[in-house]
């Protein structure tokens, strides 16, 4: 497959990248990346660690390596590098990095853009520790699409770029020739007044992102024509009231995870998938489910090296979503591993319980997921503690001890006091409520 | 019995402490609810309280045709949902 760089290259024409009222041209960014390029030849066949600064700067770190790196890793703030022998961008200091390089790499360069680049993205693993997974550019574009009409779009970037969703957005918005306009940093009431400012034509969000710029009363004045849900389960009334608004906009939700890469875009109007997809042959991913009621997908591209344990003998990865199938069907449940998903945000409640246990009170903890109209899923804790202790300071300790070690959603919105937990007959922890 | 505005201010109240937000100093029926100081997380959570305190969820019982954004909105809601129990 072409670089990012030629493929770009090869465009007839590129897109307008803005960011806190900067505006960039694509063609612009390309030439800034040749002249990366052409600055530091050392970096060919190198691995690199791309930190992410602003948008501008890392679309041009993108175009610079792909194809000229072996491989970039797309770091997010305060995610340290998996190994040492990784050059780390922006660079502190030039002369640090020139000095350690051979210089025969130098004279290497006419080979750049012939480098097979793998991607590596980081997901947040049960310890806290990221994971990181491998991508290719033909893995991360399989759904990308081309054309005179997707060209005059304009895109709004709601995710940050670092992460799988908003690469998608990234990418698509590139290749395709379209304009992006990054808002991710800011509040919904900020982010409608630069929607709307920019006139943008396509967006993809999380629906809980979706519900907050419905909240803002302001969403209606948008022309969409290109709506987008992923990241959590897009449910019917949500899919409903965004084709009330936009009857003429082509609405669609995605799956995919950033372990397995692009799963597949459901774009009937309704939530689920069609079940017939499930002996669909033809699909570019083909899926099952498992008799524990998992889905199952099998990509055409490469799998990433993590998901070993994962794949069967057939090749196909157990995505560890819970589905059901009702009649003509199948609809998504959550995850099978418990993992709580808040508003598109990954908690491990075995990370949330830990932390509570560190409660001298506390003797046991349970922390499981409750289901919310705003956000998909909330964090509960059920606790038990010691005798002769007072409910309300504990429930202070525990939120106490949760608000020093953990991000804001992953803090349980709600603590109970229970005089028991039960354990399956296996010991393990029963993640069910056990009262609602 | 409290009345409903009351209730859901207090749960209002009650969330942002939990919460880590500050509300602002009044709300008034056209406040936006974007404005008042809580977040989505504020208003999930806010949602879920007022569930258990009420018994209902409007967001979940009612099909919404338009999303409120002011706090009178937000209050007519819950009284459509109470009206409907």
């Amino acid at each position: 497959m072409q670089s990012l760089f030629n493929q770009l290259k090869n465009l007839s024409s590129t897109g307008v990248i803005t960011a806190a009222g900067q505006h960039n041209s694509i063609a612009v960014l390309i030439t800034k990346a040749e002249q990366v390029r052409q600055q530091y030849p050392q970096f060919y066949q190198r691995s690199i660690a791309i930190q992410y600064t602003n948008l501008a700067d890392f679309v041009t770190a993108l175009i610079a390596f792909d194809g000229c790196c072996s491989a970039i890793y797309l770091r997010p703030p305060n995610v340290t590098i998996p190994h040492n022998d990784i050059i780390d961008w922006p660079l502190e200091s030039d002369a640090a990095v020139v000095d350690s390089m051979p210089s025969r790499l130098k004279s290497e360069t006419a080979d750049v853009d012939s480098v097979a680049t793998t991607w590596f993205m980081a997901t947040s693993g049960t310890t806290g520790e990221p994971k990181w997974c491998s991508h290719s550019l033909l893995s991360l574009t399989a759904n990308t699409k081309h054309s005179q009409k997707l060209q005059a779009l304009c895109w709004a970037l709601l995710y940050q770029p670092y992460r799988f969703a908003g690469l998608q957005v990234v990418l698509q918005a590139l290749l395709s020739g379209a304009d992006l306009v990054d808002v991710a940093d800011y509040e919904p009431l900020a982010q409608m007044a630069f929607l709307k400012h920019a006139d943008v034509t396509a967006l993809s969000a999380t629906p809980s992102l979706w519900r907050q710029l419905l909240m803002t009363g302001q969403l209606s004045e948008l022309t969409l024509s290109h709506i987008t849900l992923g990241g959590e389960i897009a449910d019917q009334s949500l899919l409903d009231t965004l084709k009330r608004m936009f009857p003429n906009a082509n609405v669609r939700h995605i799956y995919a995870s950033t372990e397995a890469g692009v799963g597949f875009i459901v774009s009937d109007g309704r939530a689920g998938f069609p079940a017939k997809w499930l002996k669909d042959q033809t699909l570019t991913v083909a899926l099952k489910v498992s008799d524990e009621q998992h889905l199952l997908i099998k990509p055409q591209h490469h799998i990433c090296q993590s998901l070993a344990l994962q794949t069967n003998a057939l090749g196909y990865v157990d995505t560890l979503d819970k589905v059901q199938v009702n009649d003509d069907r199948v609809l998504f449940l959550g995850r099978a591993t418990g993992t709580i998903n808040v508003g598109g945000n990954k908690v491990h409640p075995e990370k949330v319980e830990q932390v509570i246990l560190q409660c001298t009170d506390i003797s046991q903890a349970k922390v499981y997921a409750k289901k919310s109209a705003l956000l998909g899923e909330l964090v509960v804790a059920d606790v038990m503690i010691m005798d002769a202790v007072v409910e309300q300071e504990v429930k202070q300790q525990v939120l106490k001890m949760c608000k020093k070690q953990l991000q804001r959603f992953e803090i349980p919105t709600k603590i109970n006091i229970v005089n028991n937990i039960d354990h399956d007959p296996s010991g393990k922890l029963n993640r069910k409520p056990q009262h609602d | 019995m409290l009345n409903l505005e009351q209730q859901i201010k207090d749960a209002m109240q009650q969330v942002a402490e939990l919460s880590d937000c500050q509300l602002v100093e009044s709300i008034n029926p056209d406040t936006l609810l974007l404005e008042c100081g809580l977040d989505s997380l504020g208003y999930a959570m806010l949602v879920a309280q007022l569930e258990e305190d009420l018994g209902y969820d409007p967001f979940t019982e009612l099909a919404l045709d338009t999303y409120p954004s002011t706090f009178a909105e937000f209050l007519a809601m819950y009284q459509q949902c109470a009206n409907n129990q």
